[in-house]
Parts: C-alpha cells; sequence; structure tokens
C-alpha cells in the first residue's frame, strides 16, 4: 500500500518553489542553532514596526549562530546602513509571508474559499482551522466565537454551490457535511485553568452551543481540537457534556481529536468509545486520530517540573502507538466515524491496509493532511480514489505565527517523517514498522 | 548523596491528586486547632498566648501557640550555645546525613503540610505545595553545600609550608521568619546554619507557628539534638530581643524593609561582654516591575503579568506590582491585562478554583485597600474585580494606570493585588525608572530582541531579571534567590555563595620545614 501510495506522489522537480521550502527546511533542519534563529525570526516578525525594526531582529538571531553560511554573512553585512536594513528587512519579510501563505489558506473565510473550492474539484475536502491570538478575556472569546458563526455561515452557503464529489459526501453512515470547521476550546474561553477543568468547561460551553446549533440548523460538521495537555480535561469535558444534550442528538456532525502521543491515549480513546456507546446521539462521533502537535511543550514542561513525561520520548513508540490506535478506532465502527490526520507514509498505508483486510469500506476511513505539509500525500489519497480532507488554517499572518512556528519545530525535528522524506531517506526505511 | 534536583512538585491537573489534597485538608481539618509550645532544649514551654487564624475564615483558630518572653529568649539563647558545641564538632557529613533525614520527614507528610499552609496562609494549593518542596530542596541542597564547603578552597603552596583554609561555624543563628513561605523561607535559613555547624534559634511569624513546629519536628526527629534547635513563637519583642542578645551571632533574617532595617542598627551594638561582631543576612521587600517592549509576544506577556501580580494576591516578594510598557503597544497590553483581570476569580485558597486567595489579616486588607483608593484617586482604575467574599480578609484585585512616577502606588510595597501600569517611551526610560528605585529584587522583561535582552541584563540592577516568563517561583539551585539595593544585603539564598554568611574563614599556615628539612 505504501509502494502504491509513493509511485503516487508527484515528482519534486515539477515544483520549484516547493523544492525551495524544502531545502530551506532540511537546512534548519540539519543546524539547531540556525534553526532557533530562524524561527525566533518567524516568530517576531508580525511584532516589528518597520522594515529596519525587522531587519534589525533578524540579525540580532543570526549573530548569535556561530557557523553561519555566506548568505547570512552577507545580509548581517548589509544590516551595517540604514538603506541596506530596508532591503533585508523588505526580503526577509517576503520569505516570511511566502512560506505562511504555504501553510495559511486565506486571510478571512471569504478570502479562503477560492482556494478551498479549488481543493474540493481536485477531490479533497477541507477543514478550516480560524487563527487568533491567546485568548484572555472574555471579549476575546466572544469575538473568537463570533469569528466560529461568521465561517460556519460562509463555508455552507459557498460549498452548496460546489459541483457534486461522490467521495467526499457519503459513507456508509449516512452524507457528509461539506462545511467543516475545527474549533478551539482555550479560545472559547479565558478561563481554561488546568487545576480546575470545570471553569473553562462551564464557560466555554455557553460559547459552544450556538455554534452547535448553528452548525446543526446549516449542516456543518463541527470538529473540538485537542491541545496541550493542561487543557485536554476541558475539552474532553466540553465535548461530552455539550454532545450529550438532547437537542444535538441529530446533529450537528461533530468530532473529537486522539493524540497518540500522549501514553494515555489508549485510556482516553476506551473513554471516548464508553460515551459513545452510552449517549443517546444518533449521528457517529467522528475520531481524528493525529501524532500531537505539543510535543516539545509536554516534555519540556515535564522535565522542568520533575514529572514523568506525559507523551512518548521516542518518535517509533508514538509511532507504533499510533497503528494500535488506528486498528482500535475502525474496529470501533460503526459506533464512530474515523479520520486517520499523519504525513507517515506508512502510518497513511498502514491504516487504508488494515481497512481493507479487514473488509472495510474505503468510504468509511479518512485521511487527513495539514495545508502545506501534506499537499502531495493528498493529492496521490485522491487520485487513488480515497477520502482525504485538508486541515486548513484561516486568519491573518499575525495571528498564523505561532501556529506556523509550531509546525515548523514538529516537522523540521530530525525524526520526522517529512524530513526522512525529503533528506531522500530508501523507501524500505520510510516503511518499516516502527522500532 | 546522588546530585541534588528539585523535588517534583505535585501535578494538580490531575484530578486523584487534587483529590488527595482535598483528603489531607479534612483530614488536618479533624486536628485543629494544632499546638505549638515554645521548645526550648528538652522542654516545653507555655503553649497558649498566640493564635494563628484562616485568612479567608477568620473564625477558624489553626494553631494555638505559646508566646515567647524575654525569659525564654534568654534560655532559648543559653541552650543553643550549649548545643552548638557538639553540633559544631560533628562532621559536615554527618550534618548533613540529618539534613537530608529531615527532608524525607517531610516529604512523608507533604500533603499535610501543604493543607497547613492553606488553612494558616490562606495560600492556594499550587503555592503551597511549591513551598512545601522547596523546604525540601533547601535541606537538601545546602546539606550538600556544607560537604563541598567544609573540603576548603585550594591555596598557593609552597616548600616548607603548608597552608590550609577552613570555615567553622559562627555559633548561634537568631532565625527571624515571615508568614508568606511559611516552611520553605525558615527551613532555607534554618537549614543553611545548621549544615554549617551552628546551632538556631527560630522566631517564626505569629501568622504561621504551625508550619514553624512541623520544621522543628522534621529537624528534630531526624537527629538534630534538641539544645541544636529552639522555638519562640511569639510576637515581635521576643524577635527584637533575641536580635539584640549578646550570645547571637548571626541573624538570618526575612521580611519587612522596616523590620530589617531595624535588625541592622541593632545588630550593630557590640555591648560590654559581647566578643563578637553580629552578622546579618537580611532579605527585604521589593516593588518589582515587568518591562515590556514593543516587540513582546503579549500571548504570553499577559498571562505571565497577571500570574506573577495576583497569584498568593500578590503577597510574594518576588510578586510583580508595576509594568512598565513600551507605548507602542500600551493600549493593546493595557486592555488584554484588564479583560484578563476581570475574570479572575476571589476566593477561597482550599478551591483548585481560586485565583486570588485573602491577604493574611485585617491590617494587611486595610493596607492594601488604602493603596487601591490613593491609586483611584491620583490615576484611574482600569480594572477591578468587584465580586468578593465578605467574610475572610479578601482585596478586590485591581489594575491601576495613569499614575505620576512619584505616587506612593509606584514607589512602594504593597504586598497584596494591586498592579500599577506605566507607559514608557522606550526601554531606556523603563531601566531610568527601576534606576530611580530604592527596590531591586526581582524584575521581568518581554522582547524578543537578543540586544535588548543583553542590554536590560546589563543595567537591571534587580537580584534576579526573568526574560520571557513570570517573575516569582524561584527555584533553589535554579534561580538562586535574594534582592540588591534596599531589597537585600545580596546573599542568594538556593545559590552556592549563601552559606558563607554562616561561617567565619579561617586559614592554618604551618611551617613544615625542621632544621632544613622539609617534612611534610
Amino acid at each position: 500500500m505504501g509502494r502504491m501510495l509513493h509511485e503516487s506522489l508527484p515528482s519534486p522537480s515539477r515544483h520549484p518553489v516547493k523544492a525551495l521550502d524544502q531545502r530551506a527546511m532540511q537546512l534548519t533542519a540539519g543546524d539547531q542553532e540556525l534553526k532557533a534563529a530562524l524561527f525566533r525570526f518567524v516568530d517576531v516578525t508580525p511584532a516589528c514596526r518597520s522594515l529596519d525594526d525587522l531587519a534589525r531582529h533578524l540579525v540580532g538571531f543570526l549573530s548569535e549562530v556561530d557557523e553561519r553560511p555566506a548568505p547570512l554573512e552577507a545580509a548581517i553585512r548589509m544590516s551595517s546602513t540604514r538603506p541596506g536594513r530596508r532591503a533585508l528587512g523588505a526580503a526577509a519579510a517576503a520569505g516570511v509571508r511566502h512560506m505562511a501563505h504555504r501553510f495559511i489558506v486565506g486571510e478571512s473565510p471569504e478570502a479562503a474559499i477560492g482556494e478551498l473550492e479549488r481543493l474540493w474539484r481536485s477531490g479533497v475536502g477541507a477543514s478550516v482551522d480560524l487563527l487568533g491570538e491567546a485568548t484572555v478575556s472574555r471579549s476575546e472569546a466572544d469575538r473568537y466565537a463570533e469569528r466560529c458563526l461568521d465561517a460556519l455561515e460562509v463555508l455552507s452557503a459557498a460549498s452548496a454551490r460546489w459541483p457534486e464529489q461522490a467521495m467526499l459526501e457519503r459513507d456508509s453512515a449516512g452524507p457528509l457535511a461539506r462545511a467543516n470547521l475545527s474549533v478551539k476550546v482555550t479560545a472559547l474561553t479565558p478561563l481554561m485553568r488546568a487545576q480546575a477543568p470545570e471553569r473553562g468547561r462551564d464557560d466555554a460551553a455557553e460559547r459552544m452551543r450556538p455554534l452547535l446549533r448553528r452548525a446543526r440548523d446549516l449542516g456543518a460538521h463541527l470538529h473540538i481540537d485537542s491541545e496541550s495537555l493542561d487543557s485536554l480535561e476541558t475539552t474532553t469535558e466540553v465535548a461530552f457534556e455539550l454532545l450529550a444534550e438532547d437537542e444535538f442528538a441529530d446533529g450537528p456532525s461533530a468530532g473529537v481529536v486522539l493524540q497518540a502521543y500522549l501514553r494515555e491515549s489508549p485510556e482516553q480513546l476506551e473513554r471516548v468509545l464508553d460515551w459513545v456507546r452510552a449517549t443517546a446521539r444518533r449521528l457517529p462521533l467522528t475520531v481524528r486520530l493525529v501524532k500531537g502537535a505539543y510535543w516539545d511543550h509536554e516534555l519540556v514542561e515535564a522535565r522542568q517540573q520533575g514529572w514523568e513525561s506525559p507523551v512518548f520520548e521516542r518518535k517509533a513508540d508514538s509511532d507504533l502507538n499510533f497503528e494500535q490506535l488506528t486498528r482500535r478506532v475502525l474496529d470501533a465502527r460503526p459506533d464512530v466515524r474515523v479520520a486517520i490526520a499523519s504525513h507517515n507514509l506508512r502510518s497513511v498505508a498502514h491504516a487504508i491496509a488494515y481497512n481493507r483486510v479487514q473488509g472495510g469500506d474505503d468510504r468509511d476511513l479518512e485521511l487527513q493532511v495539514l495545508r502545506g505539509l501534506g499537499d502531495d500525500l493528498q493529492q496521490a489519497l485522491a487520485s487513488r480514489g480515497l477520502r482525504v480532507r485538508a486541515y486548513c488554517p484561516v486568519g491573518d499572518l499575525v495571528a498564523g505565527m505561532a501556529y506556523l512556528v509550531r509546525r515548523l519545530l514538529e516537522n523540521t525535528a530530525n525524526d520526522s517523517f517529512l524530513n526522512e522524506q525529503a533528506r531522500g531517506a530508501p523507501l524500505e526505511e520510510l516503511l518499516a514498522p516502527p522500532a | 548523596m546522588r546530585a541534588f534536583a528539585n523535588e517534583p512538585v505535585l501535578e494538580l491537573r490531575r484530578a486523584p491528586v487534587r483529590d488527595s489534597l482535598t483528603g489531607a485538608l479534612r483530614e488536618l481539618d479533624s486536628r485543629l486547632p494544632l499546638r505549638a509550645p515554645v521548645l526550648i532544649g528538652s522542654s516545653e514551654g507555655p503553649d497558649t498566648g498566640v493564635e494563628s487564624r484562616d485568612p479567608g475564615a477568620p473564625d477558624r483558630v489553626v494553631a494555638v501557640a505559646g508566646a515567647a518572653t524575654l525569659g525564654h529568649v534568654e534560655e532559648a539563647v543559653s541552650a543553643a550555645t550549649r548545643g552548638a558545641r557538639e553540633w559544631g564538632a560533628r562532621s559536615a557529613d554527618d550534618r548533613a546525613q540529618v539534613l537530608v533525614a529531615a527532608a524525607e520527614r517531610i516529604r512523608a507528610r507533604r500533603l499535610e503540610l501543604a493543607a497547613l499552609q492553606v488553612r494558616e496562609c490562606g495560600k492556594p494549593w499550587a503555592e503551597a505545595d511549591g513551598d512545601v518542596c522547596e523546604a525540601i530542596d533547601f535541606l537538601e541542597y545546602y546539606a550538600r553545600g556544607a560537604v563541598e564547603l567544609d573540603r576548603g578552597p585550594a591555596l598557593l603552596q609552597v616548600p616548607g609550608e603548608r597552608n590550609t583554609m577552613h570555615y567553622a561555624p559562627r555559633r548561634v543563628v537568631a532565625v527571624i521568619s515571615p508568614w508568606n513561605f511559611p516552611l520553605a523561607i525558615p527551613m532555607g535559613m534554618v537549614a543553611a546554619a545548621l549544615a554549617t555547624g551552628n546551632a538556631v534559634v527560630l522566631k517564626p511569624a505569629e501568622q504561621a507557628p504551625g508550619s514553624a513546629l512541623a520544621l522543628v519536628e522534621a529537624l528534630r526527629g531526624a537527629g538534630v539534638p534538641p539544645d541544636v534547635l529552639g522555638l519562640l513563637p511569639g510576637y515581635g519583642e521576643a524577635g527584637e530581643a533575641l536580635v539584640r542578645h549578646p550570645g547571637v551571632h548571626v541573624i538570618a533574617f526575612t521580611g519587612s524593609g522596616e523590620v530589617g532595617l531595624s535588625i541592622v542598627r541593632a545588630a550593630a551594638e557590640t555591648p560590654e561582654g559581647q566578643g563578637h561582631v553580629k552578622r546579618v543576612v537580611a532579605e527585604m521587600g521589593g516593588k518589582n516591575a515587568v518591562i515590556v517592549d514593543s516587540d513582546a509576544d503579549l500571548d504570553e506577556a499577559v498571562p505571565a503579568i497577571i500570574s506573577s501580580a495576583f497569584d498568593y494576591a500578590g503577597q510574594k516578594c518576588s510578586a510583580a506590582s508595576r509594568v512598565l510598557v513600551h507605548e507602542a503597544v500600551a493600549g493593546a497590553l493595557l486592555e488584554r491585562i484588564a479583560g484578563a483581570v476581570e475574570v479572575l476569580a476571589v476566593g477561597q485558597a482550599e478551591s483548585f478554583a481560586t485565583d486570588v486567595p485573602p491577604v493574611i489579616e485585617r491590617e494587611a486588607q486595610e493596607r492594601v485597600n488604602g493603596y487601591a483608593a490613593t491609586g483611584a484617586r491620583e490615576g484611574r482604575v482600569v480594572a477591578r474585580v468587584e465580586r468578593v467574599p465578605a467574610e475572610g480578609f479578601f482585596c478586590a484585585p485591581t489594575v491601576l494606570a495613569g499614575l505620576a512616577p512619584s505616587s506612593s502606588v509606584v514607589t512602594e510595597e504593597i504586598f497584596g493585588p494591586v498592579l500599577a501600569v506605566e507607559r514608557v517611551a522606550s526601554v531606556e526610560a523603563a531601566l531610568d525608572a527601576l534606576e530611580a528605585s530604592r527596590f531591586a529584587l526581582t524584575a521581568g522583561l518581554f522582547s524578543r530582541s537578543p540586544a535588548t535582552v543583553a542590554e536590560v541584563s546589563r543595567r537591571a540592577p534587580a537580584g534576579n531579571l526573568y526574560v520571557n516568563r513570570g517573575i516569582t517561583g524561584a527555584m533553589v539551585g535554579r534561580q538562586p534567590f535574594g534582592g540588591n539595593r534596599r531589597s537585600g544585603i545580596g546573599a542568594k539564598a538556593g545559590g552556592p555563595d549563601y552559606l558563607l554568611q554562616f561561617v567565619e574563614p579561617r586559614v592554618v599556615t604551618e611551617n613544615t620545614m625542621r632544621h632544613g628539612l622539609v617534612v611534610d
């Protein structure tokens, strides 16, 4: 299965821009100092007030790198004059903007519609994620909820005009929503407190309920994202409590996320399945299985506090757990719908193959990728007639930066699959069982 | 001994961990009030006269303690003078073993001791648990440090002479401790003194005798002889008599600047019969500012500022009480801080949902409210939490802006949940403001420019500067803690130099030449 998918991947030489980005990612992955400098620069870009300011920050970070490639030396020399800094700042801003556009489909839902329709026509669904600043106040939580309502409206109205796409519209359990929005519970409340999950739960629920009603009335899908472990209990309780309410028994279509890097994820999945079987909800809950995007954060926090790490420290252990959870969650159908979200060819191939071996229908397995990182894979999957959905961040560049840096950190880790693949690791290695 | 590592704090995000603490609190409640007598040598003194009460429910008496008299001070110093001889003669290794055993005793009671702080000091669980862990850290850290110090530094040697340097105990140490870190701060001072071979007389804050008793129980239970550690619960007079006693060699104090400076003055006296000059280790107040530059990540700055200013109702000497923000982001920052303060939950320390607990006592409540009123008169109130429980010593978390640099609200230590935000034209101007303050304990900086970080590190006078994080929560061995200027005498608790305050250096030079023959 993995070989078949690999054959369907586009050749990198046909995409000069993509190849360039791949080289940039390879370059930074190989040099931890340079990686740190560039990420810190990307991170601060939105807060810089002028091109001069931008250039000063860039040079500040680069000056901390011990061994600088020639182009970076040239950049530092350029920064010694004011016109030089302006030119350097402009070039750097353009570079960051270019990178950001690779990951962010549009600055608003309206602006994203064109790209989302193009994806749809090429056989790829989308789940929209609204980027924004951290929520620390009620007004910020209200604003995020407003943006979510607006996105549901815009996505539903626009997608109604799209042409029929059989693979994306129906599975054995029934019709699938065209409009699909992912929401973050921590953005819906300023009261997220790890040691008092009920505060965040009760407050977020008040803002989540109108979203569920709107999604239900519009026939859209609402997916409740998972973030760091500190918010997992809050997120889980919001989902369980609201989706069990009578008014949502027939809709909307909804989902939760399971993070395979968490050591406790097998128990978390059992908890989800127990809940699914205990509620009167008629629509199956969608479970999106991911590796998890907060690995560095969880590990560093645990090391600083002297706690046992809540995440697997070896990538192979995460990968192995991912495959075990894949089988467990696929076996749990039709109580749940399944989305397998990974860029790892082996993990994806494993899910497809297991589904087929068990006599499952391809329609009953959704595969998900991240916009900007899984573009090639999504094309390969769609060309094989499989159902694929891209997770598409929407928002302005300022808001997108934190998100971007997190994605870049994750995917330029030395042992990340994409990095291995870009480095040209042999296919047998890429498809080998995790060990 | 294995290498030092900080005691891990409890993982409060886990429900079973929270349940275990709630259980410990119920168990403690069933035993209240605790009894904390005056302890001198093997004898127990009076056990009435001082009461500690729950600041969130003042009807609840947490501990009843003895009130030490001047006579007790006399007896306690005599006992300590006797005890110091035998204790000081023991090897550093032996003493270190006793301290490590005491750490184990604290560890075994950690849930109960955290619960005691929740009740006795209105300290929320996360901070109470952190305090117990820090007490353990001090025992483990100074035990190892004293063994290391005992080896003595290397000196230059030439043929025919042998030069050695060693550190001898100063003998009797008076420890005068505050209520806000009721176990960790006294434990730090006591453990440093004991590890280096001194005897200790501890005079804890009258608001927290229960925690002080637990400290003495752990150390005595682990093998510290009764004469070597005395406990004098009580009021200021006992502390003052202790400070003035000619038998005391070192005074280790943490508390207000006013008391600290009076100790420095009193310790300078050398009455007839006192054959030494007293050494003072004083850790005093702060007026700690966080600088926010225009390139700061406000998503990180806002939660860090809120937590630094309002956790434990601002009753940490390291707490943030000023923000100096670059004018380019001042509007955005102020709006977000105001919004984040409006949702703070003011409530009982025992509730895991509480953000801001009560302050320690009525006098503190009145003082804090006074500053808030002054700030409202002289500037403007940006945010204020109006929903505050009526019973208990609660204060409304308040954010003020538009105050003149000379306002008492921005120059004096408030020690409560009041934060003043000031707009500055540049980081330079913020540094000038720090320069103008007589305090220099902690400071914070939010900036993503390496050049700015370097410049502020160079210029900020604070004893502890925190960059792109909160400014409280110093960890033993990681952030040696202590202030400069009028905030402290410069000793760093939990750092490599601290023990030197409790010893006197001695150098021995021996002639190893006998009639032309070198015999060493």
